[in-house]
């Protein structure tokens, strides 16, 4: 990838001024004039007319430059911002450098995670300064389902947070939650302002999280937004796929409310391909369409008797049927068939209809179970039982009653070439597993028939619909794909950032302008102002436990489990955070220290990402003389030095690694920096120290009272 | 092959003939990142698995193309 010419247009203007390209006092003078307003683009300060003034000053120098030199730089000046117009309008409209290299302006790691793209620590730093509505604000310029997965998020963004090379990540998902709940509760949960009205229409089949989101992303560029959906109710797999216990309704109602504020229409137990058609929708008047038809088909076990016995269903059905309000036990004896996190839902579900015993088989071990560990340990704790190294064989019953599961247990083998290990059935050890209702949950796939009235729609050989990831176009112009029916059954926030991308696609495919062909790179919103913690509580801050309701109560009722933070563990926990959109871990300042101050007070091991080694802020204290030199290599200004109220102190993104007292020079009173350093100067100069008797004395004074006293 | 897991350090080592492997992607050879989520249903080897990368964002690739780096 190529360089940033926003950079490189800082970098040879400071070369053109420190070689003296620009000898007219008056053209150096604009020179100046001119790094100051591009420093301004590449920090995302500047404002709309900032391109313009640059691009005037440069000509102004070209104009009146009096020899060649000058006349280059004004000329170079003007060949980038002309040339690269786009990429300067998009540092200033976007705060974004797609190359990294305005470091102001790079996403921090777990907004580069997000597939949805949230600025994670913009709002995490809201939620430590208490500001939860700003929080809300800016996760629904890229999500507008903040609460939703604040519950239910699989948090890519925690994987990829920096904190968690040292001890343990932030706990970003809980903390959206609570932001959405407090905003919400204060009614300070507001939506962005719309543009202005199109005049055009876009048609989303399915009220899922990709399709709402990309009817919110359309609304607020002003188009005229319809959701079609199948069912009597928004949300999707949301709504239908994940339990109560794990996502409230009101949480999805609240916030597709905040969706139909906008303007957008829902059309619910509308079901495309049968009451509503492709040709009808064009007809209709609508410009592009989306298809967020998700994953709703199971696949079948296909084992004997699978068919013949109405005590055997597929763990989607019985989801979606408790969604909607059915409340019957599956049975008394329940063993659900799979180990991902669908699996694990509809064993919690059947637990708390009512069922005596349930387990889960899985023809594998515990270590290679797909499910999120914290569903599994919560599962256990309820009493669901685990069946490793299991295989269904067959279905057992007569007259029509179902008997039990046939099954027959495995070994993990290796095959030779892969290491990866497969179940293979141990001759001979069948067994029966007496039980009165068997549920599927093996995994789900798109249903293809609703789509057959959209001919030339290409599918891939996983049976998605086929798309461009970075655009969501499918073969088809004007028809446009996202979520689940595009990935095959995957995350909600996963379906969000597609949503979000088919929008943005939608919207340049009606206005002309040509598709990306590459994915974008998430937008920073803000530079939010750090938090002053102590090194000693940075580090003494641990992640809080989510606490959960009572096993009782989660043994026999669809209550929300996780009973979110309290505030005071939301405000603490958000004081964790290392503002990576701040520190880059470029590693400059641990160099100068060690290798040129030869201190080594910064033992940053977490800025290692492959082999991260022990990390602890509190030490830098012991060892740091708080000479600067840290601060003054920093090309971010993520760690500074200041002298505040008699102190020296080193903070580095909020963290105060050191403070020290100040001495003051007993002749001048000028301020000398602190004892530490003062030593270490003194030492380093060893025999060319001033001789100043036992006063301390600034450098000039010290001079001056050496001369002194050698004169005598 | 292997099965991967959330939370595995991976790399993107090698292009992939597969159908999921998108052009954008060249880009992405050799860049260290996260499993996210690895196919959450099967651990079926011909599924798409989410990996976060270092720097590069989140994005679904064919396992083939993957490796697993020693921690």
């Amino acid at each position: 990838m190529r360089g940033c010419p926003v950079n490189d247009t800082i970098t040879g203007l400071e070369n053109a001024l420190g070689s003296g390209a620009l000898k007219n006092p008056r053209l150096r003078r604009i020179g100046e004039e001119i790094l100051d307003l591009v420093k301004d683009v590449a920090w995302g300060r500047a404002g709309n007319d900032h391109i313009f003034a640059i691009s005037h000053l440069a000509n102004d120098i070209v104009e009146s430059a009096d020899d060649k030199n000058a006349r280059q730089v004004g000329q170079t000046i003007a060949s980038a911002v002309n040339v690269h117009k786009e990429v300067f309008e998009s540092h200033v409209q976007t705060h974004n450098c797609a190359t990294g290299d305005c470091v102001r302006l790079a996403p921090a790691p777990c907004q580069m995670a997000c597939p949805a793209g949230i600025d994670v620590p913009t709002y995490v730093s809201l939620i430590a300064l208490g500001k939860d509505a700003e929080a809300i604000e800016v996760i629904r310029k890229d999500n507008p389902f903040p609460w939703v997965c604040g519950l239910v998020c699989t948090r890519p963004c925690e994987f990829m947070c920096v904190r968690g090379r040292i001890d343990t990540p932030v706990s970003i998902k809980y903390l959206k939650a609570f932001a959405a709940e407090k905003a919400l509760s204060d009614r300070q949960y507001k939506n962005p302002e719309k543009a202005p009205d199109k005049h055009q229409k876009v048609c989303v089949i399915g009220a899922g999280p990709g399709g709402m989101s990309a009817a919110y992303f359309l609304a607020l560029k002003g188009y005229g937004v319809t959701v079609l959906e199948a069912q009597p109710v928004a949300g999707g797999m949301m709504m239908l796929g994940i339990p109560r216990y794990r996502l409230p309704r009101e949480v999805i109602d609240r916030e597709v409310a905040m969706i139909e504020e906008l303007g957008v229409e829902f059309k619910y137990n509308t079901r495309f391909g049968v009451d509503v058609a492709y040709d009808q929708l064009k007809a209709d008047g609508y410009e592009a369409i989306l298809l967020a038809i998700g994953a709703h088909s199971a696949y079948t076990l296909n084992i004997t008797g699978e068919k013949d016995f109405p005590q055997v269903f597929d763990a989607i059905d019985l989801l979606r049927n408790v969604a909607l309000g059915h409340r019957k036990s599956p049975g008394k004896r329940v063993v659900v068939i799979g180990g991902g996190n669908v699996a694990i839902d509809a064993a919690r579900t059947s637990l708390r209809l009512g069922s005596e015993e349930v387990i889960v088989a899985y023809r594998r071990t515990r270590h290679e179970m797909p499910a999120d560990i914290e569903e599994v340990e919560q599962a256990e704790e309820e009493g669901i039982r685990f069946s490793f190294l299991t295989i269904p064989v067959e279905i057992v019953g007569q007259n029509g009653k179902l008997e039990g599961l046939k099954c027959i247990r495995a070994d993990l083998v290796s095959r030779e070439g892969s290491s990866r290990k497969v179940p293979v059935p141990m001759l001979g050890s069948e067994f029966i597993m007496e039980v009165d209702a068997v549920i599927s949950a093996i995994g789900q796939c798109v249903d293809q028939t609703c789509t057959a009235c959209i001919c030339d729609l290409t599918w891939s050989r996983r049976t998605t619909i086929d798309v461009e990831m970075a655009s969501m176009e499918t073969s088809i112009p004007g028809v446009f794909a996202a979520g689940d029916a595009v990935t095959g059954p995957a995350t909600v926030v996963e379906a969000i950032g597609g949503g979000k991308r088919a929008a943005e696609a939608i919207d340049r495919y009606l206005s002309g302008i040509p598709q990306p062909k590459m994915p974008p790179v998430p937008v920073r919103r803000q530079r939010v102002e750090w938090l002053d913690v102590p090194a000693a509580t940075k580090m003494a801050l641990k992640r809080p436990e989510m606490p959960l309701l009572n096993i009782e109560r989660r043994r026999t009722t669809f209550q929300q489990a996780e009973l979110g933070y309290s505030e005071n563990q939301a405000r603490e926990e958000a004081r964790r955070c290392l503002r990576c959109d701040i520190c880059r871990r470029c590693g400059r300042c641990v160099e100068v220290c060690r290798d040129e101050m030869e201190i080594d007070a910064l033992n940053f091991g977490y800025l290692d990402f492959d082999h991260p080694f022990k990390t602890d802020f509190r030490v830098t204290e012991e060892k740091c003389i708080l000479c600067g030199a840290c601060a003054a290599n920093c090309p971010n200004n993520a760690i500074v030095i200041e002298d505040r109220k008699g102190e020296r102190i080193l903070n580095f993104c909020g963290t105060i690694l050191n403070r020290q007292k100040l001495l003051y020079c007993d002749s001048c009173g000028a301020v000398i920096g602190p004892a530490r350093y003062h030593d270490y100067v003194t030492r380093r100069l060893g025999t060319l120290t001033p001789k100043t008797g036992k006063q301390k004395l600034c450098e000039v004074c010290a001079r001056k009272t050496s001369a002194e006293i050698l004169n005598f | 092959m292997v099965i991967f897991r959330r939370g595995q350090r991976v790399a993107v080592y090698k292009k992939s003939e597969d159908e999921g492997w998108e052009d954008y992607m060249d880009a992405y050879i050799g860049a260290h990142g996260i499993i996210t989520d690895p196919d959450t249903s099967k651990n079926d080897p011909d599924d798409l698995v989410e990996v976060s990368l270092d720097g590069k964002g989140t994005h679904r690739f064919p396992q083939d193309c993957l490796k697993l780096l020693e921690d």
